[in-house]
């Protein structure tokens, strides 16, 4: 590879796409890759290299300088620890390098090369592929976006107005667009959906063109970027990303934005639109929208619920959490299915009907649709909102009736979630509020409740142990229970908002390391530059945990066993235990999780009509 | 089986209908709030309570997006007074309040009061730009003056990152007249069925406000919470209400506003 290679003109980006085989160094860029595609559009090149989502989603290291050291400890044995499944793969690291040494020359020379790589980028070459694809060449720079000019429209704030010929916007870690099967844009984190109309139109073209193929394109991958493709029902989602993680994690992040659509128009409205009118324009719908997704993107770069799938809950004394789920279990008219309390954007305790959950429980991303519907809707905070939700993992199909309240204005920080069946319930669930508030103001709950704080490591009580994430799974006390995690402060040195991002990269690194399908792993000891990381899988619990750098393996697995009483010890403070449930359905089959669509039907928000 | 809901409903309802991003959550935080602060598109509908005198007045801001538009009737149900927004910069939101918005309101009372409401009129109209303080505007109700909190700067208020126009404190090119507004109005209660004698004018119910400058926006809602007043003593004959009372509450009821300022 050249390292001073330049990818602004055609020709020498096709200099280097050659069709890439196994032995082949990974096109250079993602433009390279696409441009092949667009080259060679023929089903069988596309499967083969297109799809390719193979061990070249790991990158080899996170950090070269990591290499030589981290795979130092991985040939001692399993640590003495209970949960017997802890299997330590020997000399993991080592293989992966032996595996690919193109990729190890190919890093470097990226490094070189970092600076003039960092301009390259998607839409440019994207467009290109597009005009190659229609055998027109391109000359200089100019692609059709630059005549396509931003046309936002003046409702579209900050990011929405970007520049999105500017390097600044092909900087952005990550990338989301959502598209239609048409190729229509329907969401773009970045810069306005109009002025990309044309690159998401070359994205469909790419996916539709391999579906013809009986293939699916998965994922695009080159040194810079890792692109994802995710098709769900008439949607298509597109992740590009700079930001390292594996082809799996991104997935599941825009799966995340699949479901948020879906949580504001349900899956039955979004594929009967389509059906009805394949061009629709989904916009119009999710006019709006755009802050909520917005946001979730945030905090899928931000909270590590979403990597662990689980919920955090706020350290609460046992005794507290238990009189608050009492006062929610006290509150209650017909068709109120859950009932969900929160303090700064944790949750407190969650209640739940019994019939229509017996057998379920609430998915963690569900719960992350509500909080981030929260954090949306926390404009004007005085009033009690009320409005329809879908939770796509309990029912993608149906809508339940969200009321929304804080408890202690101004401050508001303290908010109630109430959700029901019963569109028309709002002025009884409100009720149910009031009666809440009372309860809480008798037993003085909100100043106990201000007095709750996430904890700080130092409390573990474990030297050189910095942070960690603690995710137990499936055991019998809270089975079918919602699945959760604890975590203390991110406190120095992960103060820092680049910190705490890189500590969060360090972790999605090893968790992606962890779940990888090709090689799983069920422990890994990590020697970075600043700090040393364990990941741990058993069948009871999944754990990562950040140490001071120079921590020896044996020090961090003796630091765990401490780690693992501490939170044993706490657990009952650390997680909701014993979630009580009430029962406020006298018909049960009439909100069931499988029923579709009799009493909250989609087209309860009527905007098929509009069609 | 659980209570009864005790909540004692409110006296009246004011629904605010009208397009998404005309102004509408901006107009309610203008009042109840007296600030005018960044706004995120409304989920649903939020339901607020206001004092007025003795009266429970419930307020609903509701979603202008088309995706909650199937719940806009349920909103309308039995409301007292409706409040039909539109953006006096954009021709199409007063279009649509007529296309899609109106026919919402058929759950509504019969009695029902609507306003049409011009709103961002700072954009075109000088004299609504220049307006820095709502309270400078309702001289009638100057006994309410002290009470209040000190008038939002214009510099205080976050400038709407949503219009480049008003960045550069340009006036826009006003796309609708208060003679639309009007001419509206009039099918409105056509469509309602009813006598335009009979009803309240055109001139009273026509509104132009901001909701940035706080500019005619007390006076929007306190003349639609004077109008609903008779329907709610109608419906309550055991309330003796009298017009001095009235007005003592009103003051009680600016005073309270003044105070809460929050989040
Ligand atoms: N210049 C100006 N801008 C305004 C005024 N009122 C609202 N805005 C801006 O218009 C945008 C939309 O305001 P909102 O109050 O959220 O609109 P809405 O009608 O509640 O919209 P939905 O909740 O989506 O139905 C925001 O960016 C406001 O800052 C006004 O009087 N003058
Ligand atoms: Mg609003």
């Amino acid at each position: 590879m050249e390292v001073d290679h330049h990818k602004d003109t055609e020709g020498q980006a096709e200099e280097t796409s050659d069709p890439p085989t196994e032995s082949n160094p990974p096109a250079d860029t993602l433009a390279t890759s696409l441009c092949l595609l667009g080259n060679h559009m023929f089903p069988d090149q596309v499967a083969t290299n297109a799809c390719s989502s193979v061990n070249r989603s790991e990158p080899a290291t996170l950090q070269p300088s990591d290499a030589s050291v981290e795979d130092s400890g991985l040939d001692e044995g399993p640590p003495p620890n209970p949960g017997t499944d802890s299997r330590t793969q020997d000399s993991e690291c080592q293989t992966n390098l032996a595996a690919h040494p193109a990729e190890r020359v190919t890093e470097d020379a990226a490094i070189n090369n970092a600076q003039s790589d960092s301009g390259e980028f998607v839409v440019t070459m994207l467009a290109k592929a597009k005009l190659e694809e229609q055998g027109i060449g391109v000359k200089g720079r100019s692609s059709p976006l630059l005549e396509t000019g931003i046309q936002e429209s003046p409702s579209f704030t900050s990011h929405r107005d970007e520049d999105v010929t500017a390097d600044s916007w092909r900087r952005h870690r990550k990338h989301v667009f959502v598209l239609s099967e048409a190729g229509k844009p329907i969401y773009s984190r970045y810069g306005s959906e109009e002025a990309l109309s044309s690159t998401m139109g070359v994205m469909m073209a790419l996916v539709s063109f391999v579906q013809s193929g009986d293939n699916i394109i998965r994922s695009v991958y080159s040194e810079e970027n890792t692109v994802v493709f995710l098709q769900k029902g008439p949607l298509v989602l597109v992740c590009v990303s700079s930001s390292r993680q594996s082809e799996q994690q991104l997935r599941e992040e825009l799966l995340y934005v699949y479901y948020q659509i879906i949580s504001m128009l349900t899956q039955a409205s979004i594929s009967r639109i389509f059906e009805h009118k394949k061009n629709y324009d989904l916009r119009r719908l999710l006019a709006g929208s755009e802050k909520i997704l917005d946001g979730l993107l945030n905090l899928v770069d931000s909270d590590p619920s979403f990597l662990l799938a689980a919920v955090h809950c706020l350290p609460l004394a046992a005794s507290l959490r238990d009189s608050l789920s009492q006062i929610l279990q006290k509150a209650i008219t017909p068709n109120l299915v859950f009932s969900i309390l929160i303090a700064k954007n944790q949750l407190l305790t969650i209640v739940q009907e019994k019939t229509v959950i017996e057998d379920a429980r609430l998915a963690p991303a569900d719960v992350h649709l509500l909080l981030n519907l929260i954090g949306a809707s926390s404009a004007f905070q005085a009033g009690e909102i009320w409005t329809p939700i879908c939770l796509p993992l309990f029912n993608p199909d149906c809508y339940f009736y969200a009321y929304i309240s804080y408890l202690d204005p101004p401050d508001c920080t303290v908010c109630l979630l109430l959700l029901s069946t019963d569109k028309e319930a709002f002025y009884s669930v409100a009720e149910c509020k009031r009666k809440i508030e009372e309860a809480m103001l008798a037993q003085n709950s909100l100043s106990l409740i201000a007095k709750a704080q996430s904890y700080s490591v130092s409390q573990v009580g474990v030297s050189d142990l910095r942070h960690f994430m603690y995710k137990p799974f499936d055991v019998p006390d809270n089975y079918r229970q919602l699945t959760q995690f604890t975590s203390p402060e991110m406190e120095a040195p992960y103060s820092s908002e680049e910190e705490k991002m890189r500590l969060l990269d360090l972790y999605r690194y090893m968790h992606s390391r962890i779940h990888s399908t090709s090689r799983p792993l069920k422990l890994i000891y990590h020697v970075a530059e600043r700090e040393t990381l364990l990941a741990w899988v058993t069948s009871k619990f999944e754990l990562y945990t950040c140490f001071s750098p120079l921590v020896t393996k044996t020090c961090a697995i003796t630091a765990i066993t401490k780690l693992l009483r501490w939170i044993k010890k706490e657990e009952d403070r650390l997680f909701i235990r014993y979630p009580p449930k009430y029962s406020t359905t006298p018909n049960p089959s009439k909100s069931s999780r499988s029923s579709r669509s009799d009493q909250q039907d989609t087209t309860d928000n009527g905007f098929l009509s509009l069609l | 089986m659980p209570d009864v809901p005790k909540m004692k409903k409110p006296d009246a309802k004011l629904v605010l209908l009208g397009d998404m991003n005309v102004g509408k959550t901006s107009l309610l935080h203008r009042y109840m709030e007296r600030k005018f602060k960044d706004t995120i598109s409304t989920v649903g509908g939020a339901f607020f309570l206001k004092q007025w005198g003795p009266h429970n007045i419930s307020i609903w801001d509701t979603a202008g997006r088309e995706q909650f538009h199937g719940l806009g009737s349920m909103y309308c149900r039995g409301a007292a007074a409706v409040i039909l927004t539109y953006d006096v910069t954009n021709w199409q939101s007063l279009a649509e309040l007529e296309e899609r918005f109106l026919s919402l309101t058929d759950t509504a009372n019969h009695d029902c009061i609507y306003a049409l409401v011009g709103n961002k009129a700072d954009l075109t109209d000088p004299k609504a730009h220049l307006c820095q303080d709502s309270d400078v505007l309702s001289e009638d109700r100057t006994d309410c003056e002290e009470a209040r909190t000190e008038p939002q700067v214009l510099s205080a208020c976050p400038t709407p990152p949503a219009s480049p126009a008003s960045l550069s404190g340009m006036l826009l090119h006003k796309q609708v007249a208060r003679e639309d507004a009007v001419a509206l109005y009039g099918r409105i209660l056509r469509y309602k069925g009813l006598d335009e004698k009979g009803s309240l004018p055109a001139d009273r119910m026509c509104f132009e406000t901001s909701a940035k400058t706080g500019y005619n926006v007390d006076a929007l809602f306190e003349t639609l919470f004077d109008l609903v007043l008779p329907s709610i003593l109608r419906k309550r004959h055991e309330n003796q209400a009298s017009p001095t009372v009235d007005l003592e509450d009103c003051r009680e009821a600016s005073g309270k506003r003044g105070k809460s300022s929050c989040c």
